[in-house]
């Protein structure tokens, strides 16, 4: 229902604007990111969805970067460890966490209620750290938690998987096919090395291929400096048969945090999500280091 | 003062660990990033200076799991760390060992404890502590805990202790890595759920092997006290040089998103000061010569152990 005037949109060929940043956001605003704050902090996430949406977001994505299972047992040598020594809701974690990301997407946009229809997109990255593709899980194994991950969304009131940060194409196909076979409207985004192809060497033409011939309805790139955004976009658009989009950071990552920079104040940026428009883009927003400022000035892209 | 400490190992005394930094500096509200070195160096102090009035003989520094990899990993390699990371991260580790080193011994030159309390460096596994899977193979490992062990004898800690080691081959590279640099080496290792080393390679091999390899003293931690209590009576059979014991209290909790160790220890009331002690206790019956607080036990902890052993 929320979703259908963004697909009639793009398929007319208008622009979509995403939001931007919602992890380093919660660091911008001086408060700890290690455990999303969605139980700790609902109303301070909620807060910035609702800020996203004030500044104009058609489609508002979930505080769940990494949040899975796996990323929670990572930490142990095997079940038998954790079991032994970690916390006794580990094993639920995750799950209710995931749920009450999208829970506090679909509670923002309700306590906004702007005019014009706004998504939300549950963002879902790799199961393993997204910049890391030699991490890449086996297809099988892959396809079990994206089905738990994607069934957790769709059930609490998804409407689009935002699949992003993505550093490979097998890894995109099972997750884009997890969420056809749930009826759940799927955009994949990928993260491009500064050669405009993946960190694993595919191109994005190939990437973008695979991604239609799998019924993704848009194919982005995100989670780079806007100049590898940019030779990402002349990789990306000539070859795409779908919609294309770009998201780009602003500042550095300083792990576990980010470092924020001056380098891209919203005019800046809005002249760099411009040159991807001009060059095809029709979905735009912000990765990492941008806030609601920078989503407010993209609004001229409409 | 390292040879001070030895002879008090000799004659059978026996000394006082710290309790942990990590888990107690993220309880006291630091933002675990860079170790809180950068950030929150005063708070970093102030935690080794109550272990030293809690009457801890020795400091170990805020370094566990602090190597160039934590910052390396998570990126694709180190062209895109320096593509899209902060100025500096590649050269960033033997900045912050230094820092940690200069912070425990400004704590002890306060304290007025300079000659009276020992600091250790501390080097951990390269990759997490509980993923004994991932450890890289011994040459890897030497080639990585050099530079870390190099670093801190240029600081002039008192020694090194290789902690939270979860196989023997990189215990056994860190203790190489230790001696090389010309350090006395300590080496603690994970105790797993099955009572051997996290690994599952049985406990007594490691001793053995440690010895053999020079190190001074091996412990067992990072596992709950019931289970150091087992693995401090077996040590008792088969350790031929001091050893000694420290246990985690409470669950630990790990963050929902990013893979380094990140050192939040929940319902840590579980094991309040007194009830520690008690089983601490059992250590030194087991003839652990060294006792001490790992995760989720504080300086409270600490100055539990002290009332027990009495002045040193």
């Amino acid at each position: 229902m929320n979703y259908e005037p963004l697909r009639e949109k793009l398929q007319k060929g208008g622009t979509v604007i995403l939001d931007g940043a919602i992890g380093t956001e919660i660091l911008r605003r001086n408060v700890t990111w290690a455990d999303h704050q969605l139980t700790s902090k609902p109303e301070f996430v909620r807060g910035i969805h609702e800020d996203y949406i004030r500044a104009g977001a058609d489609v508002i994505s979930t505080n769940s970067f990494q949040l899975s299972r796996r990323a929670l047992y990572n930490h142990f040598r095997d079940d038998a460890h954790r079991h032994h020594i970690g916390a006794k809701d580990l094993d639920e974690r995750a799950n209710l966490l995931l749920a009450a990301s999208v829970r506090l997407a679909v509670e923002a946009r309700e306590r906004v209620g702007a005019k014009r229809p706004v998504a939300v997109a549950a963002a879902i990255t790799t199961l393993e750290w997204c910049f890391r593709p030699d991490l890449v899980p086996a297809s099988e194994q892959a396809r079990r938690e994206y089905r738990e991950l994607f069934g957790i969304v769709k059930q609490n009131g998804a409407d689009l998987v935002l699949f992003e940060t993505v550093n490979s194409i097998g890894e995109a196909n099972v997750a884009a096919e997890v969420a056809r076979a749930l009826g759940l409207p799927c955009w994949v985004s990928f993260v491009p090395a500064s050669t405009g192809k993946l960190f694993t060497g595919e191109t994005l033409g190939d990437a973008a291929e695979a991604m239609q011939q799998r019924g993704v309805d848009a194919v982005l790139v995100n989670c780079a400096p806007p100049d590898h955004i940019s030779t990402a976009m002349k990789e990306l658009v000539p070859r795409a048969k779908i919609a294309t989009g770009a998201y780009a950071h602003i500042g550095r990552f300083n792990p576990p945090e980010w470092m924020f920079t001056d380098e891209y104040p919203p005019a800046r940026y809005l002249k760099e999500c411009a040159g991807w428009k001009q060059a095809g883009a029709r979905v735009l927003g912000g990765c990492c280091g941008t806030t609601p400022d920078h989503i407010a000035a993209l609004q001229a892209l409409r | 003062m390292y040879n001070e400490l030895r002879s008090r190992l000799d004659r059978g005394e026996t000394v006082l660990l710290d309790g942990a930094m990590g888990s107690d500096l993220v309880r006291r509200g630091v933002r675990w990033r860079k170790h809180g070195l950068e950030t929150d160096a005063e708070t970093v102090e102030a935690l080794h200076a109550e272990y030293l009035g809690a009457g801890a003989d020795i400091l170990r520094t805020n370094t566990f799991q602090l190597n160039p990899r934590l910052y390396l990993h998570v990126f694709r390699d180190l062209e895109h760390m320096r593509q899209i990371g902060a100025p500096g991260l590649e050269h960033l580790v033997p900045k912050l060992q230094k820092t940690a080193v200069a912070l425990a011994k400004r704590a002890r030159t306060k304290a007025g404890a300079d000659g009276k309390v020992a600091i250790a460096g501390i080097i951990s596994p390269l990759e997490h502590c509980y993923r004994p899977d991932l450890s890289p193979p011994y040459d890897a490992a030497l080639r990585e805990h050099q530079p870390m062990a190099e670093v801190f004898a240029a600081e002039k800690v008192d020694f090194l202790l290789a902690e939270s080691m979860n196989t023997i081959h990189e215990a056994k590279a860190a203790l190489a890595a230790g001696r090389a640099a010309k350090l006395p080496v300590w080496v603690s290792f994970v105790i797993g759920p099955e009572g051997e080393l996290l690994s599952r390679e049985p406990l007594a091999d490691a001793v053995a092997k440690m010895e053999k390899g020079g190190a001074e003293a091996v412990l067992v931690s990072n596992a709950p006290p019931a289970d150091i209590t087992r693995a401090a009576g077996r040590m008792k059979g088969f350790a031929k040089g001091p050893f000694g014991a420290f246990a985690h209290i409470g669950r630990f909790s790990p963050p929902s998103w990013k893979f380094d160790f990140h050192p939040q220890f929940i319902e840590t009331e579980a094991w309040p000061p007194a009830q520690y002690q008690a089983e601490a206790r059992r250590w030194k019956e087991s003839s652990a010569r060294i006792v001490g607080g790992c995760c989720g036990t504080t300086p409270a902890h600490t100055r539990a152990l002290r009332e027990w052993l009495g002045r040193s």
